[in-house]
């Protein structure tokens, strides 16, 4: 999986120039915390280039700043501070062909939330250097969705726990079989492992209502399985 | 038989809805289902009192739920299964993945589109019926237009808009519901009885807040469809308005009878609904081969009277029912919508089951009874007696208790708690206590008046703009009953006679305390009420709610500062932690005409004049949703134990399993 799968491309995004009190009405109009900061490129292209990055926290602390301090250079609220003031730079970025793996560590690694995701477009004339264009955002919360996705959770179906003694995969191998023969539909497969570094049990969701004639089939072929809270 | 005007609608055509003879939705169970009503002579489809005409839905009605590609693909697999297989079974093929009808739950049946929109159309014409609409047929006259129809072969609910899924091709619900939508302005309510959560219809109608979808379900961690969790709730307008009541497998049924009584009637109440669509899955019964709810019965039949009494109490009777899933064809099916109809037509079944019909369905259950056991025995289930009933209701010694009993009866009473907590609005929670809070209080009075006040009602006189009001606390029954509600007297069950009767039953409660403002000749303008906290702070003594409301008329004049003021003093307020949670779906913001954020300022300001504060909180409904907002007052006698308590409890998890 890699990111351009999983990222959010419909983005609200400010202006070096835009005041923080628009970024903070925006962040609170569409309910979410990061606003990547753009300007457009050269006249003739739509495409964003990346500034920087602007948070609600980035706002909550002017905000606390702003409210705190009461000498000259501070005196303006707020409120009427621009964007460029506050943003960070964002250093840190990612494609849409980075694994979303490498992605996930970034994230963690460095304890941020979100992550820009731009291409490179070298710039029109000769020698110039080349300009990041924003395609994307990548946040903690698209990465959670990603992972319900691949659970299948999107999908109307049904949950089967299939033990897999010493890591064996055979079971699950069986039992995959068994569901394409029975024309029962597999929306996702799941035997990560847990403990040391074998599988134990595969979870599947299967896209049935109906699982009896696959579960007589698995007992016939002594193949063990659960639905975990039915003893 | 009775003088109900109620109907069942049925017609032999919706019999071809039928997948095979190795499926497990067979339409031999209407088929004994008819036979059984006509053998007891509870109905005859000659009958004009008792029968409905039935059309199929147009193409047109079909869209109002279903996208305009998905019905195209339908109609093509549909006609391509009676064709010859021509060369373009390739391009059919991959409709048929796109549309959810490559597996076997719902293959691809010639004449699908003809079969299943005859069932929408009936479930359109019954709930048209019901409402007094046009397409409901013409009736001789307004006495004899049916309040009731059931009809068994509807109930199609895990129809998508845009796939087939789970047995159901198109939703008949969402279709008739969403024909209602447009034909009027009424409000629906739906409950959904079957023992799979209602995903197509909930999906149909999640951000509209004029359907409220009400599912009590087994749980979806394992079952299908796998939704159905409590916060599913709604989304946009609709927040709020789609309730899932996830159930325990083996669940059984006086946990089942306990959590629909804490449940339907305040959410019933607090949504006002003009009509109640039902939805009457029978495989919610012990025998059913593809479900773990183990009722009976005797929790079907309670099913059935409670939906009953809800539409007459607040629906002036109007009410459809639908059939659904009930995979234990022979045994339960046609009992249970025997029952359905029995309570419909307010007539009564005998006893037992006439003879000759046993003896024309006994020998067809003996031929599947041997792979009924099974599918019991590989779902991780007891094996069911092999008897065929003689009798319409169950007998206790062929249902064993569950082993686990007091333990699933728990977990479903922490899941009618959340529920509770996060959709039904405090004064409603108050009218109706759950069953398992009995308050240990002898009164709230005494335990917030710890000196002893003289008089267990203080009133005092308050000057508007508007006249003169008299405030009251610790109101009486007696006193209430002599007094009438403002029109605008409405936000938490829509109606003020409603709300009036909201007040009477929290004013009839020793753990309650109500303080209203009315006018000298007697109108109920404004109220607060203060309540030990619901579920959510289970565990938590000394912690109580207070809410509040004025009448929309009465705002902007400053009453609900001093209303407030006097509510709150109390000898004990230093002693206890009050809150108050601020929900922007209950505010009535076009009456306002303000912005949700500026009414939270407005709240928050209120309650801060009485000492509250803001806390930052995990509690779902005000993490959810930025304009929500929590206030609380934590007394100054506090026990700082007690206090950081109630604060870790904030910031708790938003599940009761820590509890």
């Amino acid at each position: 999986m890699i990111v351009r799968d999983v990222m959010t491309t419909k983005l609200i995004t400010v202006t070096p120039d835009d005041t923080l009190s628009h970024a903070a009405n925006l962040l609170r109009q569409y309910q979410f915390h990061h606003l990547p900061v753009v300007k457009a490129s050269t006249a003739g292209s739509k495409r964003p280039i990346l500034e920087g990055l602007l948070t609600s926290q980035d706002i909550d602390m002017a905000a606390a700043v702003g409210s705190l301090s009461s000498t000259d250079l501070l005196h303006q609220p707020w409120q009427e501070r621009r964007v460029v003031e506050v943003m960070h730079r964002a250093s840190l970025r990612v494609t849409p062909n980075t694994s979303v793996a490498a992605a996930a560590q970034i994230l963690v690694e460095r304890g941020l939330n979100s992550l820009p995701v731009v291409e490179y477009e070298p710039m029109e004339q000769e020698g110039a250097e080349t300009k990041p264009i924003l395609v994307g955002l990548l946040t903690r919360s698209d990465l959670l969705i990603a992972l319900a996705r691949s659970l299948g959770a999107y999908e109307p179906g049904m949950q089967l726990i299939i033990p897999l003694p010493m890591g064996n995969l055979t079971p699950l191998a069986k039992t995959l079989l068994l569901a394409a023969e029975l024309h029962i539909s597999v929306r996702s497969v799941m035997a990560a492992p847990l403990e040391a570094s074998i599988p134990v049990s595969a979870v599947l969701r299967l896209g049935t209502i109906n699982p009896a004639p696959l579960l007589a089939r698995l007992q016939e072929a002594q193949i063990q399985y659960s639905f975990a809270d039915v003893p | 038989m009775g003088d109900a005007r109620a109907r069942l609608a049925f017609d032999a055509g919706e019999l071809s809805y039928d997948f095979g003879a190795e499926h497990p939705l067979q339409p031999r169970r209407l088929v004994a289902l008819i036979d059984l009503l006509g053998t007891c002579g509870l109905w005859s489809r000659t009958n004009e009192q008792q029968a409905l005409a039935l059309r199929p839905a147009t193409l047109e009605e079909l869209s109002l739920v279903h996208t305009s590609d998905y019905i195209a693909a339908v109609q093509a697999l549909s006609n391509a299964g009676v064709d010859e297989q021509g060369k373009d079974s390739k391009q059919l093929n991959q409709l048929a993945l796109k549309y959810g009808f490559a597996d076997g739950d719902t293959p691809v049946l010639p004449g699908m589109h003809e079969v299943t929109s005859r069932i929408v159309g009936g479930s359109l014409v019954a709930l048209s019926a019901v409402m007094g609409l046009p397409e409901g047929g013409a009736f001789a006259s307004e006495e004899v237009r049916p309040l009731h129809v059931f009809h068994p072969a509807g109930g199609l609910h895990h129809a998508w808009p845009n796939r087939a899924s789970g047995f159901c091709i198109y939703n008949d619900i969402a279709v008739a519901i969403a024909h209602v939508l447009r034909a009027s302005e009424a409000k629906v309510l739906y409950i959904d009885f079957d023992a799979h959560h209602g995903d197509g219809v909930q999906r149909s109608f999640y951000d509209e807040p004029r359907v409220m979808t009400i599912s009590l379900h087994e749980t979806g961690r394992y079952l299908f469809p796998g939704t159905g969790d409590v916060l599913e709730l709604g989304r946009g307008l609709g927040r709020g308005y789609s309730i899932n009541m996830p159930l325990e497998p083996f669940t059984e049924d006086d946990s089942y009878i306990e959590v629909m009584e804490a449940l339907l009637s305040p959410l019933v109440v607090s949504f006002a609904p003009d009509v109640i669509v039902t939805q009457h899955g029978c495989d919610t019964h012990a025998w059913d081969p593809l479900t773990h709810l183990s009722l009976t019965m005797r929790g079907i039949q309670a099913q059935v009277k409670l939906a009953h009494q809800l539409a007459h109490t607040y629906c002036q009777g109007r009410w459809m029912a639908l059939g659904g899933g009930g995979y234990d064809l022979y045994r339960v099916v046609p009992r249970a919508w025997s029952i359905v109809w029995a309570e419909m037509s307010e007539q009564s079944l005998p006893d037992a089951l006439p003879e000759e019909w046993v003896d024309r369905w006994r020998p067809v259950w003996l031929s599947v009874e041997e792979q009924e056991q099974a599918a019991q025995q590989v779902m991780g289930k007891p094996p069911s007696p092999a008897v065929f009933p003689l009798q319409f209701q169950d007998r206790a010694q062929d249902f064993p208790a569950q082993p686990r009993r007091w333990e699933i009866s728990s977990a479903n009473r922490h899941t009618v708690g959340l529920v509770r907590h996060l959709l039904v609005p405090p004064s409603v929670r108050q009218a109706f206590p759950s069953l398992q809070r009995q308050s240990p209080l002898a009164g709230l009075f005494d335990l917030l008046h710890l000196q002893g006040s003289a008089t267990p009602s203080r009133s005092k006189a308050l000057e508007t703009s508007a006249g003169t009001l008299l405030l009251r606390d610790f109101c009486p029954p007696s006193m209430l009953e002599r007094l009438r509600p403002d029109a605008g007297l409405r936000a938490f069950a829509r109606l003020p006679e409603r709300e009036m009767q909201l007040l009477m039953s929290i004013a009839k409660r020793p753990d309650c305390a109500l303080t209203i403002a009315h006018t000298p000749d007697g109108v109920i303008v404004g109220q607060v009420t203060i309540a030990p906290g619901d579920e959510w702070w289970e565990g938590l003594d000394n912690v109580y709610e207070v809410a509040i409301e004025v009448s929309s008329g009465w705002r902007a004049m400053g009453i609900g500062h001093d209303l407030l003021a006097f509510a709150l003093e109390l000898d004990a307020l230093e002693d206890i932690i009050l809150f108050a949670m601020g929900l922007s779906w209950h505010w009535d913001t076009e009456g306002l005409g303000m912005n949700v954020y500026r009414y939270r300022e407005l709240i928050a300001r209120l309650f801060a004049s009485q000492g509250f504060v803001e806390y930052p909180t995990t509690e779902p409904n005000i993490s959810m949703e930025p304009a929500n907002v929590l206030l609380a007052r934590i007394g100054k006698r506090v026990d700082s134990r007690v206090a950081s308590r109630f604060l870790n409890r904030l910031l708790s998890s938003p599940n009761l399993s820590g509890l």
